[in-house]
């Protein structure tokens, strides 16, 4: 299985596959193959629970081909539980600023053709 | 390293073009040749940038474009790094007369999308994100830098209104100039009420899909010198990457390859911030421009708004930011985007800007980006 497919069948766990450096400790998403502090190519897999907070979001009312039938919907940068890592994904249902504010919880609850799915907690 | 000039430019007007890629990639050309003064046999090599191509059924521009111009025989190279595939061919361009490899060389950029309607170039610009993260999960672009709009709101003390000061002030510089695609003046008003595309961004705070071609000529000195006609030189080169996704970069609010680029150009050109007379920078969207500011180091972290709702940016005020009405006003082809910026340098340093110019000024830096900065591109010039 490539990493991208580990990463979707945790998604759709509600987890998040993330590689850690074997060298030097520094937490990356599972996509990346060497370190961006020490350039060391040995990882571990951690899995992380898929919580976290709202960094930032978008509600987006003009979408590409294939998302129109979702609108409007959220696009969303959560920062994950007690780690330093962000993961952004598609939040449905979202039509107003109010109903999202910056920090509020969520977590990841599937992967699908909206690719990888984070809702409200 | 040899000196690099500029020596001609050229441009279609921006906007909806109904002539095909190749035709106003050609007539941009021509220009860029006739203002320089040069026969197109003294060209060595040409750089195309350009992203869909395809959209218009032709890639591999390069040799259709040089046969257009009456020399198949020189090599052409195309390039592609979205938004900024401009810079980036100016660059390369750049790099190979400063290594003494070629004398002169011409570099074009050219898109020809807007026949392929609002929903299809809102799909194809996506595919220019890393699409496993963020196209794939329905972001647009307009949806990422409206992320990193909302990330600004919540960190700085700013406004929506704030946003649309920027749009308000290139309209005006854009009506200025007749190849704009939006000549157009605006509100703030007119800006708040405008559709929302992806909230905080509203339709008149993104830059419009447009249709157009750049072109300049780059040379050696020696070869500028033999030629009698107005050049310019470019003093200053950088590059810099960033994380492809916004979910990695340390900061939502800074875009790390803008600050890397500009430290790389300032470096080489031996000047500061404080020495730019103008800019025109990557304003795709109201608060690009805004952040790109900042990045730049015209003005401290935060501040870049403050900058624009007192007028700080206006054209002839403390610094002229997108004389030429940049890509909100002016329009963003995306390949050409980066070319357009150096003719309006050209332009504006050798006396051709009209009613914009910018006022006893010297020094000219131009910023483009590609996607949401993921590859960026800065350089400097200076009247000779």
């Amino acid at each position: 299985m490539s990493v991208e497919e580990q990463l979707i069948e945790n998604a759709k766990q509600g987890k998040l596959l993330t590689h850690k450096c074997t060298n030097c400790g520094y937490l990356h998403l599972s996509t990346a193959y060497y370190c961006l502090k020490c350039g060391s190519k040995g990882f571990e897999d951690v899995l992380l629970e898929g919580t976290g907070t709202i960094a930032t979001y978008t509600i987006i009312t003009v979408a590409p081909a294939g998302f129109e039938k979702y609108t409007p919907y959220a696009f969303v940068v959560m920062l994950l539980d007690n780690v330093e890592l962000r993961i952004s994904g598609f939040m449905p249902d979202i039509a107003t600023p109010a109903e999202l504010p910056v920090g509020t919880r969520a977590k990841i609850t599937g992967f699908d053709e909206r690719g990888i799915i984070i809702e409200k907690q | 390293m040899e000196k690099v000039c500029v020596l001609g430019a050229g441009s279609t007007k921006y906007g909806k073009l109904s002539e095909s890629i190749a035709d106003i990639a050609t007539q941009a050309s021509i220009g860029a040749i006739e203002s320089a003064g040069i026969n197109p046999k003294e060209i060595d090599a040409s750089y195309i940038a350009n992203v869909f191509g395809v959209a218009d059924k032709q890639v591999h521009l390069g040799p259709v474009l040089m046969s257009r111009l009456g020399i198949p025989d020189k090599p052409s190279l195309s390039i592609e790094s979205a938004c900024g595939s401009g810079s980036v061919a100016f660059r390369e361009a750049f790099a190979n007369v400063a290594a003494g490899f070629y004398d002169c060389l011409i570099v074009t950029g050219v898109e020809k999308v807007t026949h392929t309607g609002t929903e299809w170039t809102t799909t194809y610009f996506a595919y220019c994100s890393d699409f496993f993260y963020e196209g794939q999960a329905g972001a647009s672009f307009p949806g990422l830098f409206a992320s990193m709009a909302r990330a600004y709101l919540t960190e700085f003390d700013a406004t929506e209104e704030d946003f649309a000061r920027v749009a308000v002030k290139n309209h005006e510089n854009g009506l200025l100039n007749p190849k704009a695609h939006m000549q157009k003046k605006i509100t703030i008003e007119d800006v708040m009420n405008s559709a929302v595309v992806a909230s905080p961004l509203k339709l008149f705070d993104c830059c419009p899909f447009s249709d157009g071609a750049s072109s300049v000529i780059l040379c050696s000195e020696k070869f500028a010198k033999e030629h009698n006609k107005d050049y310019i030189e470019v003093i200053g080169s950088g590059r810099g990457g960033s994380s492809a996704a916004l979910q990695g970069r340390e900061h939502l609010t800074t875009i790390p390859s803008t600050k890397i680029a500009v430290e790389k150009a300032y470096k080489m050109a031996g000047v500061t911030a404080k020495e730019i007379d103008f800019a025109e920078v990557h304003d795709c969207f109201t608060i690009a421009e805004i952040i790109d500011t900042e990045d730049l180091g015209f003005f401290e972290k935060g501040e870049g708004v403050v900058a624009v709702r007192e007028g700080r940016t206006k054209l002839n005020s403390d610094i002229s930011i997108n004389p030429s009405g940049g890509l909100k006003s002016k329009g963003h082809p995306i390949g050409a985007t980066g070319v357009g910026q150096v003719v309006e340098v050209f332009d504006q340093l050798t006396g051709k800007a009209g009613e914009r110019t910018v006022k006893d000024a010297k020094i000219g830096l131009t910023h483009n980006f590609g996607a949401t900065g993921a590859s960026c591109a800065v350089h400097i010039f200076q009247s000779v």
